[in-house]
């Protein structure tokens, strides 16, 4: 499985690298390290293809946590699109809320209290007393 | 639920409350940010701080600073172009801007930002590059390193801050005005290309003045000729291109402020008017000194005109370097 | 000799004297706070904070960014060995061993032993700083694109000793790491290589953010959702200092990994990274039992911490010498004179007595200050264990965005530490080590432009390699190591590797 993905990117790479000028040994063009690593990761996908047997297979895997990770990683997305647009401080907030709240049950004023309190917190530490530029949004919050 | 709903209404609220009323009010009422698209502690940083500095103190309104980086001040200055014309997000661009969108155009490629994004306000420093050698080389003159160059085409190596970086151009415009040929070692930024000549792993370097001059009073690189209009005022001794026939070697590391073009005018007025007083500060002028960076202020039409000669010769430059491709 | 200790004794009179000391004592703190911060390391953690220190004087502020970038090294650190991220590329392979004795309730060992090896490193690559920089400056300019080619391979052949498992595997995971690297503009030609029109992408995907994802990110994904969350930890008073056998076990190390981390770090350019990387790999062949690497052995944290710390100081040599801005760090910290009109050069020691031997006094004033500072905090920093998982891990998220954020200013690296979340997630899962990943993204490019500098300077002869005395002495010395790894094939002995892989076997029939 893990082979089999690793060759598809491989060559994926391969593909997208017949736009470079390859080169020659004596000099070589953007596209010759690339090109020559791709080839490199297609023999060692197939050699893990092959050799594989004692790697667990996907299904033989726990995947018990995933809800969690998709919504874990779901709030992440959410905080990368929302940073520069609503700024850091209401970003982090909602986005802590939304995971203390929702995902991990806690309660509705702790989640609130801590989720302002961190966000503020945090802006102030960094930003305003050691001038770490973060994002203030469209409002300038 | 009701619990569940009253909470995400206390949150929504709570955040909205503290939002500022926006409303028209005389520019400028709110913070003012100048981009550098280079990160802290590179020219364009530190011309930028000062800057703003100067220009917080004229205005009596908080002027700061922002480091975008990334893909040679590209990010910082697309940045730029796209962001609200209101007066309120500046750029602090050095020469580079005008060689971005050319290599972008010589490899077919949609551009980052066009020049024409712009709207120039002022020009506060340029620096003209010197040509340096490490000591122990035989030339003494830039006439002696050209004839040798002639002699030895593509045998003579120098060192840049990268392809189609300012350092670059100002070697290649060197070139075609000399008709010599020479071997290129891009590095990544300048302070890796000074690191290279000081070891002696390349043979010539076009410098900005203020970095290689405690290396040249130490009498590591001896300085053969400028890139300047005038010579440069620390190194009375050492010749212009201009003065020895090279007319068309000419080049500056440059830092001006721009905005992003369709600002209103009465915005630009006052950023003019701003930074004509701003140059003028102590405090400013105090700040360039330490760096060693001659103020050099242009504004309006007269900055516009150096702006526009300036990028004809540096897209010259870009088109005659052309793509590099296998030889 | 006796004109050395003179100048120490100005530049101690200096860095001793209370505003002075009382601004070494704000860099470290504020070095810490902002070093905690996932991703935000020494380099981050100055060009961060340089213009706050642009109002002070020279002296001063060259004070306080010595103590902001011990501060942020330190901070790294801790959060690598508590909550396995990274504070920065170098602390990857902290996080390793570090992470897993703190799993097994040695969190206090781990921290101690972390800060006690960066002091000892720092302050004996101070003394080498002090009193070999002139000639060790003169060696390290030697080193031009052929030579850092050569010890880039060498680099690179530390990865085969790296894994615990498998070296197919780690080769795999080390050549997806190179081509994740080979993203950005081609530095040679300016062609934009697999970048999609997403300019951000045009500096390469950067070590901080995949660094941060693959270790940080991915810990939280496969652990949050756990149906039974890591215990609490509560470690007892006495579990907070490391044990004789601990301290035995480390002590060669630290000392190995202070001079492999000096001598790797004077090399003008980023290589001062992969010191921890080839620590790590000195550290497990050496060791007689490395079949504990990556379980919680002590050496794998008390190696690779000095080796860090004392590269990093290392690189000030070139800076200090010759005024050369010889690296990243060493750029800023000449910017930052330059700020104050002291101009970096051949002759500052020369000009600049009280700034030069000032700095050199506060590195070991600083080195001292976060011993003291950090020693008691281990206790403080511990606790921070004892918060429930799921209350802990939602702060550290927003302070991973938060870190990433802040290095660029950029909210494409964010994604990416996204992406490589994902990623690490996932390789967790199917049982591939993702250490080696991040070793290829710190060395591709490096080793690409090395390469064809040198082809550049050569004019395409590869004998470049061959003619240069220091190339050719790493190459001969890589060789050999080659030779050494394929001494078990000739002989027939199983190494280490082999017996595990056989135990586990032996394990699985029963």
């Amino acid at each position: 499985m893990a082979g089999a993905a690793l060759v598809a990117l491989a060559l994926v790479v391969l593909w997208e690298s017949r736009a470079l000028p390859l080169g020659s040994l004596r000099n070589p063009g953007p596209a010759y390290m690339p090109v020559a690593l791709a080839l490199a990761l297609l023999g060692f996908g197939a050699l893990l293809i092959v050799l594989g047997k004692g790697t667990p297979d996907v299904s033989s895997v726990g995947w018990t946590e995933w809800r969690h990770a998709v919504a874990i990683f779901g709030v992440c997305a959410f905080a990368a699109l929302a940073l520069e647009r609503l700024g850091f401080r209401m970003t982090i907030a909602l986005a802590l809320a939304f995971l203390l709240r929702v995902v991990e049950r806690k309660g509705a004023i702790f989640s609130l209290v801590l989720s302002i309190a961190f966000a503020a917190g945090a802006f102030l530490l960094f930003d305003t007393l050691l001038r770490v530029p973060l994002p203030r949004g469209a409002l300038g919050l | 639920m009701n619990r569940s709903r009253a909470f995400w209404l206390v949150v929504i609220a709570g955040l909205a409350a503290v939002a500022p009323v926006l409303a028209q009010e005389p520019y400028p009422s709110r913070p003012i940010t100048i981009v550098a698209p280079f990160p802290p502690g590179g020219v364009a940083d530190l011309t930028a701080r000062p800057v703003a500095a100067a220009m917080e103190k004229v205005l009596k309104n908080p002027v700061g600073v922002v480091n975008k980086t990334g893909a040679a001040g590209a990010v910082g200055m697309q940045f730029v172009a796209t962001s609200k014309p209101d007066g309120y997000t500046l750029l602090l661009a050095l020469s580079s801007i005008s060689i971005i969108p050319e290599a972008d155009k010589l490899f077919g490629r949609p551009p980052a930002f066009t020049v024409d994004q712009f709207a120039p306000i002022a020009l506060i420093s340029a620096d003209p590059t010197i040509l340096v050698v490490p000591a122990n080389k035989p030339w003494k003159t830039a006439a002696d390193f050209i004839e040798d160059a002639k002699n030895r085409p593509g045998q003579i190596s120098y060192s840049s801050s990268g392809v189609y970086g300012t350092l670059h151009m100002a070697m290649e415009l060197l070139s075609h005005a000399a008709s010599i040929k020479l071997r290129h070692v891009p590095y990544a930024g300048a302070g890796p290309a000074l690191t290279a000549i000081l070891g002696g792993h390349v043979d010539a370097l076009a410098s900005g003045p203020a970095v290689v001059l405690p290396h040249i009073k130490a009498g590591k690189l001896r300085a053969l000729a400028g890139w300047g209009d005038k010579r440069v005022a620390a190194l009375p001794d050492v010749p212009t291109f201009k003065e020895l026939g090279y007319p068309d070697a000419e080049f500056y590391i440059w830092a001006g402020v721009f905005a992003p073009r369709g600002t209103p005018e009465p915005v630009l007025a006052k950023l003019r008017e701003t930074l004509r007083v701003a140059v003028g500060e102590g405090d400013f002028k105090g700040a360039m000194d330490k760096l060693e960076t001659p103020i050099v202020f242009k504004q309006g039409a007269e900055f516009a005109a150096f702006f526009e000669a300036d990028a004809r010769r540096l897209a010259e430059g870009v088109r005659k370097v052309g793509r590099i491709e296998s030889k | 000799m006796a004109e050395t200790l003179h100048n120490l004794v100005l530049g101690f009179s200096i860095a001793l004297s209370p505003p002075i000391l009382l601004y070494a004592f704000v860099g470290c703190v504020v070095g810490t706070l902002v070093g905690v911060l996932p991703g935000v390391g020494p380099l981050a953690g100055i060009s961060l904070l340089l213009p706050a220190t642009f109002g002070l004087d020279a002296t001063r502020a060259i004070v306080m960014l010595a103590g902001i970038y011990y501060g942020a090294m330190y901070g790294g650190s801790t959060t690598s060995i508590l909550m396995r991220i990274p504070g920065e590329a170098a602390s990857v392979m902290t996080c390793i061993d570090g992470y897993a004795m703190a799993r097994k309730g040695r969190a206090g060992a781990a921290l101690a032993i972390a800060a006690v090896g960066s002091y000892v490193a720092g302050t004996a690559s101070v003394v080498g700083l002090m009193l070999l920089a002139p000639p060790l400056a003169l060696f390290a300019l030697r080193f031009g694109p052929p030579e850092y080619f050569a010890l880039l391979v060498l680099g690179l052949l530390v990865l085969a000793y790296m894994s615990s498992g498998s070296m197919l595997r780690a080769l795999a995971m080390a050549t997806l790491g190179l081509l994740l690297g080979m993203i950005g503009i081609d530095q040679m030609t300016g062609y934009f290589r697999y970048s999609y029109g997403v300019v951000e992408l045009g500096d390469g995907i950067g070590v901080v953010p995949v660094a941060v994802g693959l270790f940080g990110l991915a810990e939280i994904l496969a652990t949050a959702g756990l149906p039974t969350p890591p215990q609490v930890l509560r470690p007892a008073l006495r579990e907070l200092l490391p044990t004789r056998q601990e301290w035995r076990d480390s002590a060669w190390p630290i000392a190995r990994g202070t001079v492999l981390g000096f001598l790797i770090g004077i090399v003008p350019g980023s290589a001062h990274i992969i010191s921890s990387f080839v620590s790590y790999g000195v550290e497990r062949r050496l060791s007689k039992r490395p079949e504990e690497f990556g379980q919680g052995a002590v050496a794998g944290v008390a190696g690779p911490e000095s080796a860090n710390n004392s590269a990093t100081s290392g690189a000030f040599v070139p800076m200090l010498a010759l005024g050369v801005p010889s690296g990243p760090i060493p750029a800023v910290m000449l910017a930052a004179m330059m700020v104050h009109g002291v101009s970096p050069g051949p002759l500052l020691i020369r000009e600049q007595p009280g700034l030069f031997w000032g700095f050199i006094a506060s590195m070991y004033v600083g080195n001292l200050v976060l011993l003291i500072l950090n020693l008691p905090l281990v206790g403080v920093f511990v606790n921070i264990l004892r918060v429930p998982y799921p209350i802990l891990y939602p702060s550290i998220l927003a302070f991973c965005i938060l870190g990433v954020y802040a290095v660029n200013g950029s909210v494409v690296d964010v994604w990416i530490m996204l992406l490589m979340g994902a990623l690490g997630y996932l390789l967790r899962k199917l049982g591939f080590e993702t250490a080696p990943i991040v070793l290829g993204v710190v060395l591709a490019p490096m080793i690409e432009m090395a390469l064809r500098q040198s082809l550049a300077m050569s004019d395409g002869q590869y004998a470049i390699f061959l003619t240069r005395p220091i190339s050719a002495t790493l190459l001969g010395v890589g060789l050999v190591l080659i030779t050494l790894g394929l001494k078990p094939l000739v002989t027939r002995s199983l190494d280490w590797r082999a017996r595990l892989a056989l135990a586990e076997k032996g394990d699985e029939q029963r």
